[in-house]
């Protein structure tokens, strides 16, 4: 920049400083979202995104938080690891008091350092891996329940529900795939039941047959596939076309209309899917005032489970801005460690967090695809 | 009976990568360029394969296969039509350029048709309207499944190469291809006119791979606009391994690298199918440097 136009520039920014000074509006509370908007996951992450900007807009109708407007900040971490660092970073930047995501577990890992660091309030609505937990972050939630869970769900579910002896267990090597498949292994034994097969597929492939060949020959009784939704409807497709007779098991990130129409409906029918409950299953108040406002305001169902925990991410960080009234990402953080208890959530009572931040209790149920093409709740489940 | 799946299995992906691999091929036969931009012209084919499916049977109301024969022609001609723009756009002016000018502006076209791809159709898993293909197949001794669809993309990629290569051998146009492969100014003094050659081959090995891609989003049914990339680097990896240049050695380097990853994968690990596929790649490449039919130039392409 040249000398002469110094003085010009410092004159106006102290006009503009000075303007800004005489606002009489309140700053607004904001609240970041990073979520995948683009990628294979971008149809959770645009959904999560509706799902929670119908709560800002009830939240600022109602007057706002503490008197003040929120303002939510959305940004693209595609569910990559790299570009999750760099947009965690350029929320920070934009001084957000708390964030919600990310989706995948790969992306939210490296996120969550950055949030760390930076003090600030940081809850995923969707990341099960159990490692996010164990790094001793103090301001780090979970919305949604533990992999942990999970496996023992699904390992209880394969012995109990559908009698299998002999199981198989393939994951995607994902950070949240892979801790779902080792942790399912392990319930798996020490209930007694043999893992006959364990192994990964390379999410990039589009071709799973030499695996699936390789899976019907160890003859398992149940297969479980911890991936996501569009291997997961290749494999349903693949091991139709290939005759071969396995009855499937999928995790929760196959809990996605998606995946039957990838799959074909002849081929998805009476696959089990262990998951949270389906939206439209919830038998709370809270749950289904919110689902047919959301109905109300897109035209579309909440299709899926992740959408309604972003939107209660977003519902616990106003429940704990409301009842300490303070937006420090410090207050807040301890109010969730040792005082929330019982706060009515879209996805039920949420019992509170245990001092790593992972939610307490659990709600996992079994799935199964009817001849329509819909996830119905299986009318069989374990034993709690 | 394991080991007779997994050869029919990778049959049908080696089937694919030898379709693709043609387009890298006969370009590097005329012109000495790898055309990065050729996995994602096939990745067009199936992203405007499901446009124009979606357009047929809306207007149409077709319920019988046939409504896919329009849409081939429609994707083998845009495709066909994108080949040659890339090549007057981004090749054409780098003709005298050397060697590496062309290959980066190749890599750029390949990043603008992926982005374009994205932006346009949108970056979530698109899925084929179901119940085009038909369904079925042949159970063979021991259990060996064959889907109609297998036979089906075998018999089709089949024709298409043996189709090309008689093209090339039997035609005035071949022929011409085949002089211009051996020596641009030669050709020229020989009456040849080699900018039209080359956009032939511009015309031709993008409207294949164009179709190629509409067979592979029909046979696996759904796909997303990363499709490009991982087809188009195997692909071109097989091109190289059966000798650049060479349309007998395309079909050989596919099969070869299907078969091969197949194995990999299935007596030992998805996990680990890349690592043998690639080990045995560089043991063929420095036992036999030109890829395994690529001994030839004179009979190039």
């Amino acid at each position: 920049m040249s000398r002469k136009f110094a003085p010009v520039l410092l004159v106006a920014i102290l006009l503009i400083s000075l303007f800004a000074g005489c606002k009489k509006e309140p700053e607004t509370i904001k609240i970041g979202l990073e979520v995948p908007l683009t990628g294979d996951y971008a149809y959770e992450g645009q959904g999560m995104e509706k799902a929670v900007r119908l709560l800002v807009e009830q939240v600022n109708e109602q007057g706002g938080l503490l008197g003040r407007q929120v303002e939510l900040i959305v940004e693209d971490d595609a569910g990559d690891p790299t570009q999750a660092a760099l947009v965690a970073q350029r929320l920070v930047d934009a001084g957000v008091v708390a964030v919600i995501g990310a989706y995948n577990s790969t992306a939210t890992e490296p996120a969550s350092e950055i949030y760390n660091e930076a003090g600030i309030l940081h809850i995923t609505p969707s990341s099960t891996a159990t490692r996010l937990t164990q790094k001793g972050f103090q301001r780090f939630f979970r919305v949604c329940f533990l992999d942990d869970r999970q496996g023992l769900f699904a390992a209880k579910f394969m012995k109990e529900v559908l009698g299998a002896q002999n199981i198989a267990i393939l994951h995607d090597n994902s950070t949240y795939a892979q801790g779902l498949a080792e942790h399912t292994k392990r319930y798996a034994e020490e209930m007694g039941l043999n893992v006959v097969f364990f192994d990964a597929i390379n999410p990039d492939d589009t071709d799973f047959t030499p695996i699936l060949t390789n899976i019907a020959s160890a003859a398992p009784d149940a297969v479980y596939f911890t991936g996501y939704h569009p291997q997961g409807g290749l494999l349903l497709k693949q091991s139709g076309e290939l005759g071969l007779d396995l009855q499937w098991v999928m995790g929760n990130a196959c809990n996605n209309p998606e995946l039957i129409q990838i799959a074909g409906l002849e081929n998805a029918v009476g696959t089990y899917v262990t998951t949270e409950p389906l939206p439209k299953d919830l038998d709370y108040p809270e749950a289904k005032e919110y689902v047919a406002a959301f109905e109300a305001k897109y035209g579309e169902p909440v299709a899926s489970v992740w959408w309604l925990m972003a939107a209660e991410a977003f519902n616990v960080i106003r429940y704990a801005i409301e009842q300490t009234e303070s937006t420090d990402p410090a207050v807040l953080a301890e109010f969730l460690h040792n005082e929330a208890k019982d706060i009515p959530g879209l996805t039920g009572p949420i019992l509170g967090w245990d001092e790593k931040g992972d939610r307490l209790g659990t709600i996992h149920v079994a799935y199964v695809i009817d001849e329509n093409g819909n996830f119905i709740l299986n009318p069989e489940q374990p034993s709690p | 009976m394991q080991f007779l799946q997994q050869l029919v299995n990778g049959i049908t992906i080696g089937a694919f990568y030898a379709l693709v691999a043609l387009g890298y091929t006969m370009v590097y036969g005329v012109l000495k360029l790898i055309n990065f931009a050729h996995g994602d012209l096939f990745m067009w084919g199936a992203y405007l394969g499901l446009t124009g499916l979606t357009v047929a049977l809306a207007a149409l109301g077709y319920t019988t296969p046939w409504a896919i024969l329009p849409v081939v022609i429609f994707v083998m001609t845009s495709v066909a039509l994108m080949g040659v723009l890339v090549e007057r756009i981004a090749y054409r002016p780098l003709r005298s350029a050397g060697r590496l000018a062309p290959v980066i502006s190749a890599l750029g076209v390949a990043f603008i048709l992926e982005s374009l791809a994205r932006n346009v159709y949108g970056a979530s898993w698109k899925t084929y309207p179901q119940g085009l293909t038909p369904s079925g197949g042949l159970v063979l001794a021991g259990g060996v499944r064959v889907s109609l669809m297998q036979i089906i993309v075998l018999v089709a990629s089949f024709l298409l190469m043996a189709g090309l290569y008689l093209f090339v051998h039997r035609t005035r146009v071949g022929t011409a291809m085949r002089a211009v492969s051996l020596d641009h100014d030669v050709s020229r003094l020989m009456g040849v006119d080699v900018d039209r050659i080359i956009m032939i081959v511009f015309l031709i090995g993008p409207g294949l791979g164009g179709v190629a891609g509409l067979i592979v989003a029909l046979y696996y049914g759904s796909f997303d606009f990363t499709l490009g990339w991982i087809f188009g680097l195997k692909a071109f990896i097989a091109a190289i391994l059966g000798g650049i240049g060479n349309i007998p050695g395309a079909m050989l380097g596919g099969m070869l690298l299907g078969i091969i990853e197949t194995l990999g994968a299935g007596y030992m690990s998805p996990q680990w199918k890349d690592v043998i596929a690639y080990i045995i790649l560089i043991l063929i490449l420095i036992f036999r440097p030109t890829g395994l039919l690529g001994e030839r130039v004179a009979e190039k392409l």
